[in-house]
């Protein structure tokens, strides 16, 4: 074989390689946006269909649209609130994120010029991270309920805001330390004090950094569903747990409402870890892969 | 008093002043969580008391009930399987399509920011829409079977023997690309010249691979297994949603047991010691994780410099 040959063949395998897991990878979601446009006869045919014949909306009508106006589609139950759940699940996400990067950024800064953390200790905040949640929530929601946090958001903002600390303060970290030491020596003798110093000369330069933080760590939280799932009842309900309850007591799942509101939970967060894509790795791996 | 004595005051004040929400919320948020598991442990309570501070005092019998419960050593081992399973699925698939995608073509971008895309996907969502694909009469089945010629009609779900396998897919959809995206990191930052002056002495490329590139990605490689294990021993979801334990107890892995016994059979006390073992157990891992991970986050930052 000549190298172009080899070259091609080389290419010929790769593409058809690459191609297989793109299928696995998009079936799923082609799949759930697919459902999410059927009526309730499709969801579960044999053969299966692939794409309704017979598009329709109701299933974004009855979960988005508010289920009482369309009883006309079964499975209308008055328990649903997406609406809650997605005003619940922004609140709570948005407020832990913001609160997690914004001390998480001091602590890092701390920790990058001053070690104020050793470096055992970095390590061991992430236990907080990476012992089982389902360890503690048993007890935890028994003292939530006994101090009236239980099914209330900042029970959730409380508990999210510890668990993601550790990915705050890695991930700041990881950026922090790349900023010359030269550009605060500067301010210092032009006579800023250390608040000014990390507002304005710190974070500012590593302001993309602090975004990619917020953003990771908002997709964390936002996908979390253990912790909520026992930690609230009706009142402080979030999306992913909301999702359970597209559930008849006879006709089982309701798959087509459920894949409508997939769509809805899922897509954004798609799109902002696009976004991000650069930074998912130093996320994900505490801030040690930093390229 | 003379600067470095000041500078060492602020330092201090820093100190307390950005660390204090982080101790404050662990003690007042975990710390009485961990009390009252430890409390549960050793009282027994049941939703007919009172309310948990009118337990009865059981001494160590709810722990040597738990450490002689075959289900919850089943569990155990269920879970480490799970999670050793899926850890080298999600590092085999992902490190297979870094090596196959790290070096620069056309469609490169598009292909990465498609294999992303599973790990930016909630997990409920997942669950919810793997049950429909999965049905014994759904189109996995129905994709497999055109492929196969005949009817391939897999249990997935209500097999026993099948479903935890099934999770283990789920798991791998979900999380391969976590490898992936390390793997590629960890490739692209590989020096570029041990690889070229192997190929002018001749060596072939699977040499070149196991003798240049696999040692000099170690720690990397060790990095990416060590944090999925550690992801993959909490997995809940995604088992819950669609089993929750069966069918029968197959997929009953540790996280399942406990909540099984907390809201299904309310043997809150019961799940607390367990709990509490598996904490234990956890945080050695942990440790041992940790202490790895300390080493290896040194040759990592010296792989990185180059």
């Amino acid at each position: 074989m000549t190298k172009t040959q080899k070259q091609n063949l080389d290419n010929v395998v790769r593409y058809t390689l690459l191609t297989i897991w793109l299928l696995i990878v998009l079936f799923p979601l082609f799949w759930m946006v697919a459902t999410s446009f059927k009526p309730d006869k499709d969801w579960l045919a044999w053969p299966p269909v692939y794409w309704s014949e017979e598009p329709t909306m109701s299933n974004y009508n009855n979960v988005w649209g508010g289920a009482m106006e369309h009883t006309e589609t079964q499975y209308a139950q008055s328990i649903q609130k997406p609406f809650t759940a997605l005003k619940n699940s922004t609140i709570i996400s948005f407020i832990s994120t913001f609160l997690s990067v914004s001390f998480g950024a001091f602590i890092a800064y701390g920790v990058s010029r001053y070690k104020v953390l050793s470096e055992t200790r970095m390590f061991q905040l992430l236990m907080l991270r990476m012992v089982p949640p389902i360890v503690l929530v048993g007890p935890l929601s028994l003292y939530y309920t006994t101090i009236g946090l239980i099914d209330s958001l900042t029970g959730l903002i409380a508990i999210y805001f510890i668990t993601t600390l550790p990915y705050a303060v890695w991930m700041t970290k990881s950026f922090i330390d790349e900023v010359p030491i030269e550009l605060e020596q500067a301010a210092e003798i032009m006579g800023a004090n250390r608040w000014t110093i990390i507002t304005e000369v710190v974070f500012p330069v590593i302001r993309s950094g602090l975004l990619a933080t917020f953003l990771f760590i908002l997709i964390l939280t936002w996908s979390e569903y253990l912790v909520a799932f026992i930690l609230s009842k009706t009142d402080a309900v979030t999306l992913p747990v909301e999702l359970a309850k597209y559930e008849g007591s006879s006709e089982g799942r309701v798959y087509g409402r459920q894949a409508a509101l997939s769509v809805g939970i899922t897509i954004p967060l798609i799109i902002v870890g696009i976004t991000i894509r650069k930074h998912l790795a130093r996320g994900f791996s505490f801030g040690m892969i930093r390229k | 008093m003379a600067r470095s004595e000041i500078m060492l005051q602020r330092t201090k004040r820093y100190k307390k002043m950005v660390l204090f929400p982080l101790i404050a919320s662990i003690m007042l948020i975990l710390g009485p969580a961990l009390i009252l598991q430890l409390y549960l442990s050793f009282n027994y309570y049941s939703i007919y008391s009172e309310g948990w501070w009118a337990s009865e005092w059981y001494a160590l019998d709810i722990f040597k009930d738990v450490m002689t419960d075959e289900r919850f050593h089943v569990a155990i081992i269920r879970s480490l399987g799970f999670a050793l399973a899926s850890t080298i699925g999600c590092f085999v698939i992902g490190f297979g399509l870094a090596l196959l995608m790290y070096k620069n073509f056309r469609l490169q971008w598009f292909y990465y920011i498609i294999f992303i895309i599973p790990m930016l996907t909630v997990p409920i969502v997942i669950a919810y829409t793997a049950e429909m694909i999965l049905y014994q009469k759904g189109p996995l089945n129905g994709i497999l079977s055109s492929i196969v010629g005949r009817d391939m009609l897999i249990m997935w779900i209500t097999n026993p023997d099948i479903a935890l396998f099934t999770v283990v897919l789920m798991e791998i959809w979900n999380w391969a690309p976590f490898s992936f995206i390390i793997m590629m990191a960890g490739l692209a930052s590989l020096p570029k010249e041990p690889v070229e002056a192997a190929q002018i002495l001749g060596a072939s490329r699977i040499k070149i691979f196991f003798e240049i590139q696999l040692p000099l990605l170690r720690p990397i490689i060790v990095l990416a297994l060590v944090l999925r294990f550690l992801e993959a021993m909490a997995e809940f979801p995604k088992t819950w949603a669609i089993f929750q334990g069966g069918p029968g107890t197959s997929t009953e892995t540790i996280p399942v047991l406990i909540y099984l016994n907390t809201w299904y059979y309310f043997d809150w006390s019961k799940a607390a010691a367990m709990s509490y073992i598996v904490m234990l157990m956890m945080v050695v891992i942990i440790l041992t994780a940790i202490n790895i991970l300390q080493k290896e986050n040194k040759r990592i930052a010296q792989v990185q410099a180059n």
